[in-house]
């Protein structure tokens, strides 16, 4: 014990505490079933008051047709203009009555269509989730008005630093001839183009395939079977193939691409390079090395760039995969008069990361971490849905969750160093600033990282 | 209608210190959620030290008596934990959820940075997260378009001298002018166990948290006499609108309709949450239909209306809506301004009541289906009125609210009279 001088009669406990006994880890039971064509996955949550059901379609960004990206999201939008029982309005009062409200989301792999209710109303939630997804009216002037009005929230969005930013890092990535090396949302001018046709014959596509239903409540509170019906009712057509790992080339050098922000305040920084995609069976060590140098507020990264040095409320970076590509990415939002040396310090901690490895300390806070937020975080329904859909997607068995944490716990520091070592590629990152050119311009080309392109200005 | 918006067990002890336990158990989950609320925010704050109670949070995880500079975050992230801090005008919390073998750890920690903050803290750290909260400032409020408008809406509403007059993130200059000495004192005068509550929930029982925070904080005594914010209760009505018309770089035209209303926690403020809701959370809402839909003048995604929950003074009321491509910031405004008269004017309807009520509902037990959401509301609910427990009697008090209060409180509180009007419009109007 000791005593402080500033409140002499303050009396704290100097040894820091151990662990208490290990509670079991558990990931809610899993239940899987074949229902009307369709597959039911769901997690049992006894005694849990709110329900989440979430559909999940083989229709994500990826199937968009190059040039027509954010195809998926004016669809999403699209789907609650009416359907074929109903007008907007109408389905609008009929689902927020039941609580919730209709969610939608897109990634590489997967539409997500879902709705979050107390329990008991989960199964009319359901039928209004299908009606939409499975009968939208898709009228011709509600969809052109929802594309015009997608048009101008991507414009808002991309009045902001960042979006531009994100979308030179993936085109110099990826290439801007592939989809996935375009924005994963699309940009204005890309849904500006669409046209009604492209987005009933999406629809009509991918859209009334029956896809995966994943549930997480109170199982002795829900029928599960009747869920499926309500939403295969009126499906048909097979699974697709979803097509293999895109082997995507590395850079052979390093290059600064400067997006231009006038008057910009911060610099936006996006630092990057392909990775690995999700199967790859380093997919551990990876997330791990990811970790150490990004990936917690005690990463490497964030503790130079804010801790040490002050320049920024927070950098980080990780590894990011889906089923057929990946990337290391590093974003981070600078104050504009140490942008240069910002970018230095970064790549200067990615390239001792990949040449020199972590530290057991290190990796022994990551993997408890990592750990240990399987029990901290999946906790609410829409969090164990979430999980589900990993399983999904990702074709991973009931006790995943459970192995991670095996794995997790098991990896070790020449393992993960060895990850760093393959997959961090410090000589190959394309470093996008966006910042105030004028002001940045000759001391990002002066740092000596790499050549200095210039980003077209935003159309 | 639920009888109770929290059928879980709650047990609140006071040590001899004043330090309130407040303990909720749950075996659902192998993971414990520890939150502390100090009843100290920016409404605490004087003139010239604005931005201080939430730089000092950021101070709070740079060591203390036995945790070196950085190890806070360390240990509880290697435990498996989740962290943060957030500041408010009306008060500072801090919290933790970590597997539940990792309760004392958390404990430790939340009893060192409250009674051994002030002998760790250096000039150094001082200047580092001075830079690291201004960075913050950028970040979240000027280099983001309409980033400003909470800044913008406050001195709008509330009169100078009021503890809701300025932003929790203060002013740059303030921030500049901070000496560490300013925040050993801000330290020692507001971090007293009599002036904080702990919650722990989830994986454990109450005698072990009252032994354990009876161990690790019973050694740190009470501050007897902690000065209160400045009264706010009373913001004399001016009966004068305000307007703030900005000019900048921004892509659309926006408007920002605030309204002092009632206190959170008090009757009126649970009829103010159900007419938000009503008003402007989805698409049934009324600014949906109206402005978004009917007009077809504001844009769908960026339409709506939600209060902002403080409870030291009459809290705001908020409805917003960005125009369309070709609508003038002027339509706009006298489209949002009619939709809000109208719900003194035209009733309610069942349907809309029952709309709203439902998706408060879900929210509800959203927030109480973590341990974590949880724990940051019994703590609030002790600290700010004086019993956990009275928690559980929100949902039920929103589910009681009859269209007639709502076109009463709206008659009272959302005259255009008593209204603060900002409006951004893009460069190219001028």
């Amino acid at each position: 014990m000791s005593a402080s001088s500033e409140r002499p009669s303050v009396t704290l406990i100097a040894d820091r505490p151990g662990p208490g006994a290990a509670r079991p880890y558990r990931f809610p039971q899993v239940v899987r079933r074949s229902v009307a064509g369709g597959e039911v996955v769901a997690a049992h949550l006894p005694g849990q008051n709110l329900a989440v059901a979430m559909l999940l379609l083989d229709a994500g960004a990826g199937r968009e047709p190059v040039g027509r990206e954010g195809l998926g999201g004016v669809l999403a939008k699209a789907l609650e203009e009416g359907t074929t029982q109903r007008d907007a309005t109408a389905y609008a009062l009929a689902i927020e009555a039941l609580g919730t409200e209709l969610v939608t989301g897109l990634d590489w792999d997967t539409f997500q269509a879902s709705v979050q209710v107390p329990v008991g109303r989960l199964g009319a939630a359901v039928e209004l989730l299908a009606e939409a997804v499975r009968t939208p009216r898709l009228d011709p002037d509600d969809v052109r008005r929802v594309r015009d009005d997608e048009v101008t929230a991507l414009r808002m969005d991309w009045a902001n630093p960042g979006p531009r930013a994100d979308a030179a890092l993936r085109a110099d990535l990826f290439g801007a001839g592939n989809r996935w090396g375009r924005p994963m949302y699309g940009d204005p001018d890309s849904v500006a183009g669409l046209d009604v046709e492209d987005v009933t014959v999406f629809h009509s596509e991918w859209f009334i395939r029956p896809g995966t239903l994943v549930v997480a409540g109170d199982l002795d509170r829900l029928d599960l079977d009747a869920l499926a019906a309500t939403a295969f009712a009126g499906t048909g057509g097979g699974p697709v193939d979803r097509g293999a790992p895109i082997d995507v080339p590395v850079r052979a050098g390093r290059r600064i691409i400067l997006v231009d922000r006038p008057g910009s305040v911060q610099s936006t920084l996006r630092l990057g390079h392909p990775g690995p995609h999700r199967a790859h069976p380093d997919h551990v060590p990876i997330a791990l090395a990811g970790t150490v140098l990004g990936g917690a507020f005690t990463s490497r990264l964030n503790h130079l760039i804010r801790e040490v040095r002050g320049y920024t409320y927070g950098i980080r970076g990780d590894f990011g995969s889906s089923r057929r590509f990946g990337r290391f990415a590093v974003s981070s939002g600078v104050q504009t008069a140490v942008t240069a040396p910002a970018l230095v310090e970064a790549v200067g901690e990615i390239a001792r990361t990949q040449a020199g490895g972590v530290t057991e300390d290190e990796l022994a806070v990551a993997r408890s971490w990592r750990a240990g937020q399987l029990s901290v975080e999946l906790q609410s329904p829409r969090a164990i849905a979430g999980a589900l859909s990993t399983l999904v997607v990702h074709d991973l068995p009931d006790d995943y969750h459970a192995r991670l944490r095996e794995e997790l716990l098991a990896a070790e520091v020449a393992q993960v160093s060895a990850a760093a070592e393959t997959h961090l590629r410090p000589e190959s990152l394309t470093l996008v600033v966006e910042g105030d050119a004028a002001v940045i311009r000759d001391e990002l080309v002066a740092t000596g990282l790499g050549e200095l392109v210039d980003h077209p200005p935003a159309g | 209608m639920p009888d109770s918006g929290y059928p879980w067990p709650i047990s609140t002890t006071r040590l001899d210190n004043g330090l309130r336990v407040v303990v909720s158990e749950d075996r659902t989950a192998p993971a414990v959620a520890v939150n502390l609320w100090y009843d100290v925010g920016s409404r605490h704050e004087p003139t010239g030290q604005t931005g201080f109670a939430h730089l000092f949070e950021h101070l709070m995880f740079e060591g203390s008596t036995h945790v070196a500079k950085t190890e806070h975050m360390k240990l509880v992230q290697g435990a498996g934990g989740s962290l943060n801090a957030t500041t408010n005008p009306d008060r500072t919390n801090y919290f933790e959820t970590v597997p539940a073998e990792h309760l004392e750890l958390a404990l430790w920690l939340e009893a060192d940075r409250m009674g051994g903050l002030v002998p760790a803290l250096t000039q150094e750290t001082l200047d580092n997260q001075r830079d690291v909260v201004k960075n913050e400032r950028r970040q979240r409020y000027e280099n983001v378009r309409y980033g400003d408008a909470w800044l913008r809406l406050l001195p709008l509403l509330y009169p100078p001298g009021h503890p809701y007059h300025h932003a929790t993130i203060g002013s740059m200059a303030d921030l500049n002018a901070a000496d560490l000495a300013t925040f050993q004192a801000f330290h020692q005068t507001y971090y007293a166990p009599n002036n904080a509550v702990l919650t722990v929930v989830g994986d454990t029982t109450v005698d072990e948290v009252v032994t354990l925070a009876e161990k690790y904080f019973g050694g740190i005594p009470p501050r007897p006499e902690i000065p209160p914010a400045p009264d706010g209760r009373v913001v004399p009505a001016t009966g004068v609108p305000v307007e703030e018309t900005v000019v900048t770089d921004v892509p659309a035209p926006r408007v920002y309709v605030a309204h002092r209303t009632h206190p959170f926690g008090s009757p009126g403020y649970d009829v103010v949450t159900v007419l938000a809701t009503v008003l402007g959370s989805g698409r049934g809402s009324r600014l949906y239909q109206r402005l978004a839909d009917g007009e077809r003048i504001a844009q769908p995604d960026l339409v709506g209306a939600y209060g902002v929950d403080l409870a030291h003074a009459p809290a705001p009321l908020i409805a917003t809506a960005t125009a369309r491509p070709g609508v003038s910031g002027e339509r706009l405004a006298a489209g949002l301004a009619e939709v809000v008269d109208e719900l003194a004017t035209v009733p309610v309807t069942a349907a809309e009541l029952d709309r709203a009520k439902a998706l408060l509902t879900t929210a509800w037990w959203r927030q109480m289906s973590t341990v974590d959401g949880r724990a940051d509301a019994l703590s609030r609910y002790a600290t700010q009125f004086g019993d956990p427990a009275t928690l559980a009697e929100r949902l039920p008090a929103w589910l009681a609210v009859t269209a007639e209060q709502i076109a009463e409180v709206a008659a009272d509180t959302l005259a255009a009279d008593n209204r603060a009007t900002l409006t951004y419009l893009p460069e190219e109007n001028q």
